[in-house]
């Protein structure tokens, strides 16, 4: 039921990519974007699709966990695919279906178009998400938006919220099954009757819900404040992060694939976007 | 008589997947009519999907559960009716509260099942009588209430429900004793007047052998042992080799025995003890 809902789909291994640092990765899962949207034609797509497979083999991620995470995206792969093909306007006539006509160009559009969306997700996931655990990520963060501290922008109170909010997902989650449990056994009805009638079901399970969120923060609060938590200032890391010789050829090879991206749009013929 | 039967019952957790975990592996355990049942197990011995079994909120991988002889999970059985018969109190049922005044929330359950004002002002009365609450603390918020009283709100919303199986997980973990006393002893008395079926989960022993009359003890998802407090205590090697105990009086009848003292092994309670000993030296002196 609940449970089974991934929450931060991070993939626990050991992998090269897996084991980056996640600064790194911050940078260059964007630089990927980058180089994702700036691919034009044909050639520059098929150079995209070859490094996110690679990408996908070095994070040793199964194939179907992958595929798992492109599921929810069908439908808006099938949408704009089937939007692009019949209203892109283009010279070269496939068929003329009265109401509407398809062009070669709109059938390679939609093409391009559902494979730019598809590497999108898979690349930056398999570079972020996925091989990245939720605490190093918001570390990461930090660490990267640390400069901003300087204009008085609150960085370690934000990554400390998000790793929080992050680390009580599953436990909310498991909480609201339990209560929802334990107003089905006081025979509570939350599958028939009218919109009002179902919305009325859920407040004995919502209330319950936030007393416990409430009482969890608070509880929270308090044990913080006993270890004498003062927000950012002065406060040491148990894990640092250093950056090696190895750290940057991550960073360098997303951005050579970006270059090559723009050569191969430059100097490769044929259909562009 | 038999009330409440599982057969065979098998139960997996996300069958199919990595996580697949077996809770419960084939398991026939019958619950009598007119007593309390003891439930014992170590922790994660699959208790709590035992009993989440019994009033259809899971329904098992494999095998058959039954109320008064009738499968629970055939086709077009009333999964809510099956639940006002089949009433289960949680663990920690004090965050299951919701209702703005302690009456509502007793009400919550009778109302579901479609009682007129009265009958529901009558059963707010009878559980509020059994939980050893003040009828004054009708109108306060539940929220207000301490932690103890807060249980015994909840425990009255399944005991307002008036079911004819009552099965209570761990419904006195948490409290001290004077606290453990008055909602045991209150369930209790509400079993003998009712003569209905009641099942108790828990992990004292001495609770056990204060209130249930039968033992089920269970073990990886499986029974172990299952009879009288008194049979089940008389083994106190088998309980030990679970994880479990015997109670403080059984284990010291135990130790007599060993140093030569001819005393019986199967006693439970104090009282017992007292008149076995009792017994042994002749009754009691008068002076």
């Amino acid at each position: 039921m609940l449970k089974d809902i991934t929450l931060g789909q991070y993939f626990p291994g050991n992998s090269f990519l897996h084991r980056q640092d996640p600064r790194m990765k911050i940078i260059a899962s964007i630089l990927y974007i980058v180089a994702v949207f700036l691919c034009k034609n044909l050639f520059s797509f098929l150079f995209i699709t070859l490094f996110t497979v690679a990408l996908v083999l070095l994070s040793r991620i199964p194939m179907k966990v992958i595929l798992k995470g492109v599921k929810p995206l069908l439908f808006i792969l099938i949408f704009t695919t089937v939007y692009n093909v019949f209203f892109y306007q283009g010279e070269h006539l496939l068929a003329d279906l009265k109401i509407v006509k398809i062009y070669f160009e709109g059938v390679m559009f939609a093409l391009l178009m559902a494979v730019r969306i598809v590497c999108l997700l898979v690349g930056s996931s398999v570079i972020l998400t996925y091989t990245t655990s939720p605490i190093m990520l918001t570390d990461g963060l930090e660490r990267l938006l640390s400069p901003l501290r300087k204009i008085h922008v609150p960085v370690h109170e934000f990554a400390m919220m998000m790793t929080i909010a992050l680390r009580f997902i599953p436990t909310l989650i498991e909480e609201t099954d339990k209560i929802m449990n334990a107003q089905k056994a006081r025979g509570s009805d939350l599958s028939s009757g009218g919109l009002i009638r179902r919305a009325k079901a859920l407040i004995p399970i919502l209330i319950p819900l936030f007393v416990s969120a409430f009482r969890r923060a608070n509880d929270l609060a308090v044990a913080m404040e006993c270890r004498c938590y003062r927000g950012g200032n002065g406060r040491t890391r148990m894990t640092q992060l250093r950056l090696h010789a190895i750290d940057w050829t991550m960073l360098f090879t997303v951005l050579l694939c970006g270059g090559a991206v723009v050569i191969i749009n430059l100097y490769s013929p044929g259909f562009s976007v | 008589m038999k009330k409440i039967e599982l057969d065979g019952v098998t139960y997996r957790y996300s069958p199919g997947t990595p996580f697949c975990k077996t809770a419960l592996d084939g398991i026939s355990v019958a619950f009598e009519e007119n007593k309390i049942t003891g439930l014992i197990g170590h922790t994660g011995c699959g208790k709590s999907t035992l009993v989440q079994l019994l009033n259809g909120l899971l329904t098992p991988t494999a095998g058959t559960v039954f109320l008064d002889g009738e499968d629970v999970n055939r086709k077009g059985n009333d999964m809510r009716k099956l639940r006002f018969r089949v009433g289960l109190v949680f663990q920690y049922p004090e965050y299951q509260l919701f209702e703005e005044t302690v009456a509502e929330d007793i009400a919550y359950g009778p109302k579901n099942m479609g009682l007129d004002k009265e009958e529901i002002e009558r059963r707010i009365e009878m559980a509020l009588h059994f939980v050893g609450l003040d009828g004054s603390l009708k109108k306060v918020s539940p929220f207000d209430l301490s932690g103890g009283q807060k249980r015994r709100v909840a425990i009255a919303g399944i005991l307002a429900m008036d079911p004819e199986v009552l099965i209570l997980d761990e419904p006195a973990a948490g409290l001290d004793p004077s606290g453990r006393e008055e909602i045991l002893g209150g369930i209790r008395a509400y079993q003998r007047e009712k003569k209905n079926t009641v099942i108790l989960v828990s992990h004292s022993m001495e609770d056990m052998a204060r209130y249930a009359d039968d033992l089920v003890v269970m073990r990886e998802g499986k029974l172990e042992m299952q009879g009288s407090c008194a049979e089940v205590f008389a083994q106190a090697e088998r309980l030990t080799a679970v994880g479990l105990d015997v109670p403080q009086i059984t284990r010291l009848m135990g130790a007599l025995k060993r140093r030569g003292v001819p005393v019986r092994t199967d006693i439970f309670t104090v009282e017992q003890a007292k008149e076995e000993i009792l017994r042994l030296t002749g009754g009691p002196r008068h002076a």
